[in-house]
């Protein structure tokens, strides 16, 4: 194992399917633009018709006439097209394998099909959640949500029944709000100004204009003579909504407003079913529901599992170009992920031991990248090397120390931090991520910049790959004291390779304080790779505190 | 599966606080699964100790070993000789794995690594949770899959007792009542005849440790005995 060299390279088959869940706006788009550049696509819509299940996609993104066209002619289209089977009221019911090999379960009622995939789309749609409870207000006839209004605007009669009106917005105030929502809003408010003898205020907190034409719509609205009061906190509303008082800052006093209609924001929700789908296809969601994680590493569209894709709401986009433009990288990156279904990967990236393996799960269920499986016929974990990011994760975690991961082995890099704990300076083992730390201790030695004369970088491919067996060895060993250096929060390209370090770190504290040893022989921090300084920093502190406390007692 | 945990480590340093030469031993199956026993464990525990016994100037020297499964003979034979080379051996398996191991190797002391706790399953990596108490008479076909002898603080196989309260166990609030748990479930199944009957209690007296053999093996045992 540990003499395969990151160059042998192996050829791998994959699946060259695509499956594309959700027949939304962002779904019939990728479905066509994958279609396009030559691969078959499964298009699974959960609703009975493609083009936005939940709700009237036009309203909701403020589409005009030709983008609602094109729209119409993309559904068309996909329809039509050769290559992409569409399958509405149609969800997933399974979902296993890995990347470029799953095996994805299709519920339609009534049937059921199973069919491999190499890469999978998601597309899901938003929900809409009107915020009357921010206001302390109840939904009724003189109180709507902004879909209840973009309904009374679709229909003729509503000009008739909303002439000689107040119309009060309340918007800005239950959500901090995004272009998406005043779009809607601005729509409705230039609609209803044209209504002879409406009369149209709108409550706002900030207004969020920073996207193509709003700026154009709210002028619109405003010359209809729309009025808008741009207020710091929400306007005092009356229970029953017959009232508004808010604080004018130019007067100086309290002004109520008697509205007739008051119309309440919405919040573009994540997707009810997002969690299960996430669950299913063992993708990170982000606090909200979206199907992304917040990781700097992130790209638009990808998701911490290799061919695993995510567009438009699904990750929290909001404004038709922008889920179109979603929509074409995806297909890029599809291409480029799946190519003509072989691909080249590097052998023995990480590696498991079969007849150590004691198919505990443990890895398959801490790899952040879903790159770990089994078969039926092994009954043992299998490392995929298409999906695998080596970040060796599994590997600390593993009970059996089955996995080794290539270059980065337990024989290796004991070799390397036990070679050379003797000596008169303090030795100092710094476990260091390759992705930052590592390369900001290389920039401060380059820059000259003082470090303690006994440092032993040690270059672990991940904060993930230190063992907490490595931590209080090294300690046991003789290392006079020992850091773990990974990337900041949110910035790990494993995800969670920091987090499972700083754990580890803490479990050795509680234990070396069992053991009746210092724990501050022991630190963890996070870097980022431009920061030579504060690692020289770091390292000269953490000298200074070894000094106080003595060379380490246990050096052999 | 059989769930663990490490013991104390003040607990395991006075065990083998006259011990020179250590051999810890792990186990590859439950102990492993459930991240107290296998061989990661055994490097872990090693460490702890060297560093404890250097500190207080009384170096130890220790050994590992981790086998397949320690209940079993074949596995531990692979110990034969290995063993003899020190003077104590932690065992890091089920209280199973540490009798068989002691009743292998008489001569030598054996000293437990883990609290064996019980048997449960797996709910997330290093979280696990209890199911079965091993009755030897399992009662989960009338109890709807609800076992009431582990999730019943009384064990009651006739239940509730008068203490259920709505659907908590009286003895603490964030206790569910596992009677009420059966009930809902047999009465969503239709099935609440099942515990209309008076279930006969479990003779829990004068309990020997209990021997199974499996039908198609007792001519084996048969034979094994002449
Ligand atoms: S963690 Fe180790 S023992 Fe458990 S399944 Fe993975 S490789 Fe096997
Ligand atoms: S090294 Fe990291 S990415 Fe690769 S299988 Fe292990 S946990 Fe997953
Ligand atoms: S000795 Fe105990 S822990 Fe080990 S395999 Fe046997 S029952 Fe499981
Ligand atoms: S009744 Fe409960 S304790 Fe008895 S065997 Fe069944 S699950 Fe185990």
């Amino acid at each position: 194992m540990t003499d395969i060299k990151q160059t042998d390279m192996e050829e791998i088959t994959i699946a060259t399917d695509v499956l594309v869940i959700g027949g939304g706006l962002a779904g019939v788009r990728a479905a066509a633009e994958i279609a396009d550049l030559g691969y078959k696509v499964t298009l699974a819509e959960k609703s009975a018709a493609l083009g936005g299940s939940q709700q009237n996609p036009g309203a909701l993104f403020g589409l005009s006439a030709e983008e609602q066209r094109t729209v119409a002619d993309t559904i068309q289209a996909v329809s039509a097209h050769a290559q992409v089977d569409v399958l509405t009221q149609t969800r997933v019911a399974a979902f296993a394998g890995v990347s470029g090999d799953f095996t994805v379960t299709l519920a339609t009622a009534g049937d059921v099909r199973q069919q491999k995939v190499g890469a999978v789309v998601v597309a899901a749609d938003f929900t809409l959640q009107p915020l009357n409870a921010a206001y302390g207000l109840s939904l009724s006839d003189g109180v709507v949500s902004q879909s209840q209004l973009d309904a009374l605007l679709a229909d003729k009669a509503a000009e008739a029944r909303l002439g000689g009106k107040v119309v009060a917005f309340l918007v800005g105030f239950g959500q901090e709000g995004n272009p998406l929502v005043m779009k809607r809003v601005m729509k409705s408010v230039a609609a209803l100004a044209a209504i002879e003898g409406c009369t149209v205020y709108v409550y706002v907190n900030n207004i969020k204009v920073a996207a193509d034409s709003l700026e154009k719509l709210y002028m619109e609205g405003r010359s209809k003579g729309a009025i808008y009061f741009k207020l710091t906190e929400a306007p005092h509303v009356s229970p029953d909504g017959k009232a508004i008082t808010y604080r004018d800052l130019v007067v100086r006093q309290d002004v109520e407003l008697n509205p007739d209609l008051i119309v309440v924001e919405e919040a573009l929700v994540a997707d009810a079913e997002n969690r299960q789908l996430a669950e299913l296809l063992r993708i990170d969601q982000d606090a909200w529901n979206f199907l992304q994680s917040d990781n700097v590493h992130r790209f638009p569209i990808q998701t911490n599992r290799e061919g695993v894709f995510v567009v438009g709401a699904s990750r929290g986009i909001q404004d038709l170009p922008a889920v179109w433009t979603d929509a074409e990288n995806t297909a890029m990156a599809v291409k480029g992920f799946l190519g003509n279904g072989t691909k080249r990967v590097p052998k023995g990236k990480a590696v498991v031991d079969n007849g150590k393996c004691t198919f505990c799960l443990t890895c398959y269920r801490c790899c952040p990248h879903g790159a770990i499986y089994w078969v039926a016929e092994s009954n043992k974990a299998i490392i995929s090397p298409v999906a695998c990011q080596t970040c060796g994760i599994c590997a600390s975690e593993c009970p059996m120390d089955a996995i080794q991961i290539g270059g980065f082995s337990d024989i290796e890099l004991k070799a390397e931090f036990l070679g050379n704990l003797a000596g008169g300076a303090p030795r100092i083992v710094a476990f260091c991520c390759q992705n930052s730390a590592f390369e900001a201790g290389q920039m401060a030695a380059q820059f000259k910049m003082t470090l303690p004369a006994g440092l032993q970088m040690v270059k672990v491919p991940c904060a993930g790959k230190v063992d907490l067996d490595y931590i209080l060895t090294a300690l046991a060993e003789g290392a006079d004291g020992v850091l773990v250096l990974t990337c900041h929060e949110g910035n790990c390209k494993s995800e969670r390779g920091n987090t499972y370090a700083s754990w580890r770190v803490e479990d050795a504290q509680r234990m070396l304080v069992e053991a009746g040893y210092e724990k501050d022989r022991l630190r963890f921090a996070t870097l980022a790779s431009n920061m030579g300084k504060e690692f020289s920093t770091l390292l000269l502190d953490m000298e200074a505190r070894i000094k106080e406390l003595g060379l380490s007692p246990l050096k052999n | 599966m059989i769930v663990a945990e490490r013991k104390p480590f003040q607990e395991i340093k006075d065990m083998l606080k006259d011990a020179k030469k250590v051999l810890t031993v792990g186990c590859g199956t439950c102990v492993a699964v459930c991240l107290a026993g296998g061989s990661k464990e055994v490097g872990v525990l090693n460490a702890e100790l060297k560093i404890a016994r250097k500190l207080e100037g009384k170096p130890i020297e220790l050994g590992a070993a981790t086998v397949e499964r320690q209940c079993d003979r074949e596995f531990l034979a692979e110990l034969d000789g290995v063993i003899d080379r020190y003077d104590a051996v932690v065992s890091m398996a089920c209280g199973v794995g540490i009798q068989f191991l002691a009743e292998r190797y008489p001569q030598i002391p054996v000293f437990p690594g883990v609290n064996t706790t019980f048997m449960g399953a797996n709910q997330d990596v290093g979280w696990y949770e209890e199911r079965c108490r091993g009755c030897g008479t399992c009662f989960l076909g009338i109890t709807g899959g609800i076992c009431p002898v582990t999730m019943c603080a009384k064990g009651l196989q006739n239940g509730p007792c008068g203490g259920t309260n709505n659907g908590s166990c009286e003895i603490n609030q964030d206790q569910p009542c596992a009677w009420q748990a059966i009930y809902e479930r047999l009465a969503k199944q239709g099935r609440l005849a099942s515990i209309m009957a008076i279930c006969p209690p479990t003779d829990w007296r004068n309990q020997i440790p209990r021997t199974i053999v499996q039908p198609g093996y007792a001519k084996r045992k048969q034979l094994l005995a002449k």
